[in-house]
């Protein structure tokens, strides 16, 4: 479903990625886990086309994406619930979510109707959405920003979602409901690519994942066999 | 020297104002999805308003003069945008100020080519009359700018708040990144906010062109009050320039009787520099306006 070869990005003169390759299958959870620094969320902005990768190829659904622009990338399925969430604060949940359907819905008339479907699957799955379907998103707390974020990606019908670090700075309680979100996401048949910096939490839920260090892919699995490998347990798992 | 004919200086100084608010609210519209603003919107409003003088010479009607100076103006906009803002924005530069303001001087000389450097009169159905309310006149050519001003805002507030592509809007200027996440084009919402201020450039000067005249000069202290009241009122705040409108042209026209025409500008400018010294977001708004 989404494929990355040599992928090389970075910002201005500095190189974060040097030559990353991964793929993701339709209906499949990979994780991508390492420590700070390691070029994850980076590898995350060059597939979603919030930074023009600088070599390599992105497919996603057997499409060329690399080229595209993010708004464009969106269009075509993927949908990238960011690190730090960045839901749009100074609109309502619903106006957030609306967005989220920005893609398919009609942009003048009737969008309201036409996302109603959507919209209750979202509010079934993360019932405090509902409860504050008219506050503006910046009153709500870390967690629910965290719900209203990944709400507004189911919102889109993507073919791919792209999970940033959905558990920073969480309390623990809640790091639990994003995950068991994301276990029923998995079961409901839902793509994903999960970045993680809490390996085990990644690991517990992954079908796959890649260990990224320093920019490139040093070590890669499934789940049972990196909980098995000594250098992923020691330098993540520890 | 009575109290009536101070209150008339008020309505008819705070109806003008309302014009100045009209063109503020045309650089908000551009500030909130792409942080760039049209220095060169004078020329637009002038423009827009020779254009429709020049639909009205050919015998075409009222209504329809309106439609076509305001769809002038919003094509103007966008020219605007692809000349010259799109080539600053995408070098992630601030050259914006620069070309639009040569895209304003060059809609000048423009102007003084086609149509000569003369003030011409813009005849309009809409009678200059008086009506008078307890004692104070007002036109209907005054009544029809203050209605203009609203149904204009109006339009543009309910589109921004009620269809999911002026949502966009919103979502643009609040998270840029965000935005392209959820599909939402930067440009193209970048060029419809240009083409939405040229539109209101448009329909500010064929409200003013009947009571000013016409002339490439017209805007030229217009739309120094205008940057006044979108200073002072801030970069986000409709409300905020409507009611800075109100209060700048009530205080104009009480300082131009009180202390001569020839003050007439002065409290504009005045409250544009206090406002930078004391409160550089504006009375109403959030956004900090950077000093280049």
């Amino acid at each position: 479903m989404l494929i990355c070869e040599q992928v090389h990005a970075g910002y201005g003169n500095v190189r974060v990625l040097h030559g990353i390759s991964f793929a993701v299958q339709a209906g499949k959870v990979v994780a991508l886990i390492g420590a700070n620094g390691a070029g994850k969320t980076t590898a995350m902005r060059a597939i979603s086309g919030l930074i023009g990768p600088d070599q390599g190829s992105i497919m996603l659904d057997r499409q060329p994406i690399h080229h595209l622009e993010a708004a464009r990338i969106a269009h075509l399925g993927l949908a990238h619930v960011p690190e730090g969430r960045h839901v749009f604060a100074p609109l309502t949940v619903e106006d957030n979510l609306l967005l989220g359907a920005y893609g398919w819905l009609p942009r003048l008339f009737g969008f309201r109707r036409k996302a109603a479907q959507e919209m209750d699957r979202v509010m079934q799955l993360f019932p405090k959405l509902a409860e504050r379907r008219r506050q503006l998103a910046g009153t709500l707390s870390g967690g629910e920003q965290q719900m209203l974020a990944i709400g507004r990606a189911i919102m889109a019908r993507p073919k791919v979602m792209l999970l940033d670090e959905p558990s920073m700075g969480l309390a623990p309680v809640i790091v639990q409901e994003v995950f068991s979100i994301i276990r029923r996401l998995k079961d409901q048949g839902m793509t994903l690519l999960l970045v993680e910096q809490f390996a085990s939490h990644a690991l517990a839920v992954a079908d796959y994942a890649y260990v990224l260090e320093r920019g490139r892919i040093v070590v890669q699995g499934y789940p049972e066999e990196l909980m098995k490998n000594e250098q992923v347990v020691t330098a993540y798992l520890g | 020297m009575n109290r009536t004919m101070i209150l008339q200086m008020i309505v008819s100084g705070a109806l003008m104002g309302q014009v100045y608010a009209l063109i503020a609210y045309g650089f908000q519209l551009t500030y909130a999805t792409s942080k760039s603003i049209n220095f060169g919107q004078g020329e637009l409003v002038m423009l827009s308003a020779f254009f429709s003088l020049t639909l009205i010479n050919w015998g075409i009607a009222y209504p329809l003069v309106v439609v076509g100076g305001l769809l002038f103006g919003a094509v103007l906009g966008l020219f605007v945008e692809r000349a010259g803002v799109r080539l600053a924005l995408e070098q992630k530069s601030e050259g914006w100020i620069l070309l639009t303001i040569i895209l304003g001087l060059f809609g000048f000389s423009t102007a003084e080519n086609i149509w000569g450097r003369d003030d011409r009169p813009f005849p309009t159905p809409i009678s200059s009359d008086p009506i008078h309310i307890f004692g104070i006149g007002i036109t209907p050519l005054e009544v029809s700018v203050i209605l203009g001003v609203f149904a204009v805002m109006g339009l543009i507030e309910g589109f921004k708040r009620y269809t999911l592509l002026g949502k966009a809007f919103a979502a643009l200027a609040a998270d840029r990144d965000a935005a392209g996440l959820m599909g939402i084009s930067a440009t193209r919402t970048i060029m419809l906010s240009y083409a939405l201020s040229g539109f209101v450039s448009a329909m500010a000067g064929i409200l003013i062109a009947p009571i000013t005249t016409v002339g490439p000069t017209m805007a030229s202290t217009l739309i120094l009050k205008a940057f006044s009241v979108a200073v002072v009122a801030g970069l986000d705040s409709g409300f905020g320039v409507v009611i800075t409108g109100l209060v700048l042209g009530a205080i104009e026209s009480l300082t131009s009787f009180f202390l001569g025409s020839g003050w007439r500008e002065a409290p504009g400018l005045l409250l544009l520099i206090l406002a930078l010294a004391v409160r550089p977001t504006g009375l109403f708004g959030k956004t900090t306006i950077r000093k280049v």
